[in-house]
């Protein structure tokens, strides 16, 4: 993967007041979308699936070394609370420590892995959970390698849906697609 | 699509049910995976260690690096030992899935025999000839009637009627024929009328 500088997803990125929670709300509602928009971005981009609050000052988009600014907790919070109220983040536990990152919704999580298991005629099929998430045949799919969490979260989606049913026998997990 | 039956089933059962083959197949997979595992881990093992081998020839130690070569050509044995146990393992498993869908094709065609069956039942041969003859002579039946009612031309008089019309029409060809233009004798006269610069190029014309 070549190395894409922050700066290249987002301008504000270099720009030092961007890392200052803003007072004014207009300016603060265009800085938080432009936040929003950035962690989404970078997310997508290195495939980041989900987020420990303990690690978030070593979170590439959180600091800037280069003009020497870093995000306080607060701004995190904030920040945080915004994507969650925006539905691109659900946190796992009531203690709000760790959250997956859903720069997709988890209904076009499902339609992309439905779509991938139809164009090749998988419908009707067992799949482990490996194969889909670690097997060679999957290794050009835009949920190879997703983090196991996000991966049931989305399966529970298709289940909703009826389109898939995950079992596991022995300690192997599997689901069914229709 | 559970809808377009009404309530049916409220329940979200629509779900894909999980047969004991299903679960067979789950097995197989996990064991394929586990091997595809094993195998990813042998090879890079095998990388690692062919490196080494270089490095410990470059050094010098020419004792140290056969007995990893050794070691190497033991994982290579292992290796394609338990490729062919995969290839195994993936034979079974499509063999399974291909019986599945085997059996889903002889379903489908004794359901549609069956409901062809019932077709033909409905059908019955001696029937159908009834109906045809009960048709024909309602039909004529009908042909009769109009005829009377409509005041009765007998037959004869159809076909006298029929003969004054075919006279008429030939009649009327015949006048045709006499009133159509003669041929016309008088292509000299018609050129008087054409001026003598273009009678010229037409007697050119007319010399090719």
């Amino acid at each position: 993967m070549a190395a894409t500088k922050i700066s290249d997803i987002s301008w504000h990125h270099d720009f030092p007041p961007f890392f200052t929670l803003q007072p004014n709300l207009d300016t603060r509602r265009k800085q938080l979308d432009a936040w929003c928009s950035l962690v989404l971005d970078y997310c997508r981009l290195k495939k980041v699936c989900t987020f420990d609050v303990n690690d978030a000052s070593k979170f590439p988009p959180f600091f800037n070394a280069k003009i020497n600014r870093q995000l306080d907790n607060n701004f995190i919070q904030v920040l945080l609370e915004e994507l969650r109220s925006r539905g691109n983040i659900e946190w796992e536990d009531k203690h709000k420590r760790r959250c997956l990152v859903l720069w997709k919704s988890p209904e076009e999580w499902a339609k992309t892995i439905y779509q991938w298991i139809t164009a090749h005629g998988m419908n009707g099929t067992v799949c482990t959970f490996y194969e889909l998430l670690h097997g060679d045949d999957t290794r050009s799919a835009e949920f190879h390698n997703i983090d196991p969490h996000l991966f049931r979260r989305v399966l529970m989606e298709l289940e909703k849906r009826g389109q898939a049913t995950v079992f596991s026998d022995n300690g192997a997990d599997g689901v069914k697609f229709s | 699509m559970g809808n377009v039956f009404g309530k049916k089933s409220s329940k979200p059962s629509k779900q894909p049910a999980i047969t004991e083959q299903d679960r067979a197949i789950l097995q197989l997979k996990q064991q394929r995976d586990r091997l595809n595992q094993n195998r990813r881990r042998v090879e890079s093992q095998l990388d690692r260690e062919r490196e080494v081998a270089k490095q410990l020839l470059k050094n010098g130690q020419k004792d140290r690096a056969l007995l990893l070569l050794r070691k190497k050509k033991m994982l290579e044995t292992q290796l394609t030992k338990s490729e062919n146990i995969l290839e195994n393992v993936e034979r079974m498993t499509h063999d399974l899935e291909f019986a599945q869908v085997q059996v889903d094709v002889v379903n489908s065609l004794r359901q549609g025999t069956d409901a062809l069956k019932k077709m033909n039942d409905i059908l019955k041969l001696e029937d159908i000839e009834q109906l045809m003859e009960d048709s024909r002579e309602a039909i004529e039946y009908q042909n009769e009637v109009s005829n009377l009612l409509s005041g009765g031309l007998s037959r004869a008089d159809e076909q006298d009627v029929e003969a004054e019309l075919d006279e008429l029409i030939r009649a009327d060809e015949a006048n045709q024929l006499g009133q159509l233009p003669d041929v016309p004798h008088h292509r000299q006269g018609e050129r008087t009328r054409v001026s003598p610069t273009k009678s010229k190029q037409r007697v050119l014309a007319e010399a090719d």
